[in-house]
């Protein structure tokens, strides 16, 4: 009587309950189980776990499956590293979205070797955290963007390389960053007050921003009268080719620039492109960026350069910092 | 006040090497979460009481402390700690978000309750299958805060041993320090040197010591 109390009961729970013998049998399968995987526990008790779920033979689930039965260890997994290890959907027949899940595993039994899988559907939880995620990103994206250009700050521009950064590490995909420098800004300042100048800027940033077209490639301001692009997963003769364009583009603006001399505003870039290798930071792709800038600069400005020994050079001539140049 | 163990310095190398193998296993499951290297190690460890320790590590830090406790040969409790600032940075490396954390929400616990599952389990194991003696795990439980409440959350009047592993934790460019302490009872800990002792003979005898693999 009570037996089949407890079973009623444990059939319906709102979680997923499963239990795995030491063979990695399937011994026990909830109706909750049936309704998100589209198996019934008919069919389900009895069959090898990974035969079921053959994704998470060598997936974290695995391993702790593994070390609840063999070493007593009880394992979390929780949403934010895992989002849904389980191919469980609202409606089996139409497996659009996997449900959002947490996962605990723990070793059950004595003599006889047991692990209790439960799963539970956080959705709820993870779409209310996602809109306060969205919320802050853009709280963020306000507080890291340059007053006077609109486009990304040195802040924001330090959030994006290390995150790019190791994506590209990650994705095995090169990065390329561009060093923009409005030429003879000083003396344009200098010519045109303070208040054209910014105007400037502010028409060069916009300019640029929308010759960027990709979406994922990004304008900053660096500082003063600089700018820097990250352009993810972008090759080097690709971003050759966009920095040609943000030039050329700058240059059909026709800024009057009477102490230029080809009397409009231009812009000097430089370029670089980070070959994947183990241990480099992202400090060497601003730094060849960097040189090439200065070398742009030094070969009379209005154009571009890339950097021809990549972040890894290191046996290239000591460079001085383009800003001697100004 | 318990009296503190006498550990030798080859005994101590011999611990330091058995939970380096342990906190290794835990860097590669956690490398193939994010995809990426995360390395760990122990650079010291010594024993300690519960008092002393909580001293250590000073009233005025906040620590984030992920434990679990065990049963069954030896009830103990192990405690993972990281400043509560550096955990932020953990969890915002391995999640992946842009976004500095200066709060950590109940997703982000949660992850970091994992991660500390994974380091506790990885090193219990290494300690249980050394003992040889089974122990049964509970579930990591998580709690911010100074390092007496950390340590001795139900304020109790006893002062045992600890065990205190310093665990250098780097990930990308990021080097976090952290701390994880064992509670061990006196049977643990007479069980702990014995174990050590055996292994010791084992290696001088030139056989490869037992029950060092880990899934």
């Amino acid at each position: 009587m009570k037996d089949n109390l407890l079973l009623d009961a444990f059939s319906a729970l709102s979680l997923g309950v499963i239990v795995v013998d030491s063979h990695y049998r399937v011994t026990l399968w909830n109706n909750w189980l049936a309704l998100h995987t589209g198996i019934e526990a008919s069919e389900a008790t009895g069959e090898d776990f990974f035969v079921l779920f053959p994704e998470l033979r060598h997936h974290r689930v695995g391993v702790a499956i593994h070390q609840a039965i063999f070493h007593n260890l009880p394992a979390l997994l929780s949403q934010s590293l895992h989002r849904s290890p389980f191919p469980l959907f609202v409606e089996p027949t139409q497996p659009v979205e996997r449900i959002s899940q947490a996962v605990t595993i723990v070793p059950l039994g004595s003599e006889e070797r047991y692990c209790l899988i439960q799963i539970v559907d956080v959705s709820t939880a993870v779409h209310r955290e996602s809109l306060l995620r969205d919320q802050a990103h853009e709280l963020l994206a306000q507080s890291l963007s340059d007053g006077l250009t609109g486009v990304g700050n040195r802040r924001y521009f330090d959030l994006c390389i290390e995150k790019e950064w190791r994506a590209s590490k990650r994705n095995k995909k090169p990065l390329s960053m561009l060093l923009i420098d409005v030429d003879f800004f000083k003396r344009y300042n200098d010519c045109y007050g303070h208040h054209q100048g910014d105007e400037c800027l502010q028409t060069v940033a916009s300019e640029m921003r929308n010759a960027l077209l990709r979406p994922n490639d990004l304008l900053f301001r660096y500082g003063g009268e600089e700018f820097c692009a990250l352009l993810p997963e972008t090759c080097a003769d690709e971003a050759l080719r966009i920095a040609e364009t943000l030039r050329g583009r700058v240059q059909s603006l026709a800024l009057p620039h009477v102490n230029a001399p080809a009397g409009v505003v231009s812009v000097s870039i430089g370029v670089a492109t980070h070959c994947q290798h183990a241990h480099a930071a992202h400090i060497e792709l601003i730094q060849a960026a960097d040189r090439a800038l200065y070398e742009a600069k030094h070969a009379g400005r209005n154009r571009v350069n890339a950097s021809t020994g990549g972040c890894s050079d290191t046996t290239a001539p000591q460079w001085m910092p383009h800003h001697a140049l100004r | 006040m318990s009296e503190l163990p006498n550990i030798s310095e080859i005994e101590a190398d011999c611990l330091m090497e058995i939970f380096n193998i342990g906190v290794g296993h835990a860097a590669a499951a956690m490398s193939n979460i994010v995809n990426e290297e995360v390395r760990m190690s122990v650079p010291s460890l010594h024993f300690t009481t519960r008092s002393d320790a909580a001293d250590e590590l000073g009233a005025d830090l906040s620590l984030c402390g992920i434990s679990q406790h065990y049963q069954g040969a030896y009830a103990t409790e192990a405690i993972l700690m990281f400043p509560e600032t550096a955990s932020f940075e953990i969890v915002r490396m391995m999640v992946g978000d842009m976004i500095p954390a200066h709060e950590l929400g109940a997703m982000e616990r949660e992850a970091m309750c994992e991660i500390g599952n994974i380091v506790l389990n990885a090193c219990v194991g290494t300690l249980a299958n050394m003992f040889e003696k089974d122990l049964i795990g509970s579930l990591p439980v998580f709690r911010v805060g100074s390092s007496q409440h950390i340590l001795n959350p139900a304020d109790e009047e006893d002062d045992p041993i600890l065990l205190m592993l310093r665990i250098d934790f780097s990930l990308e460019r990021q080097q976090i320090e952290g701390y994880l302490a064992f509670i061990l009872d006196m049977s643990a800990l007479r069980d702990l040197r014995e174990q050590i002792r055996i292994y010791i003979s084992r290696l001088e005898a030139g056989i490869a010591p037992v029950g060092l693999s880990m899934p």
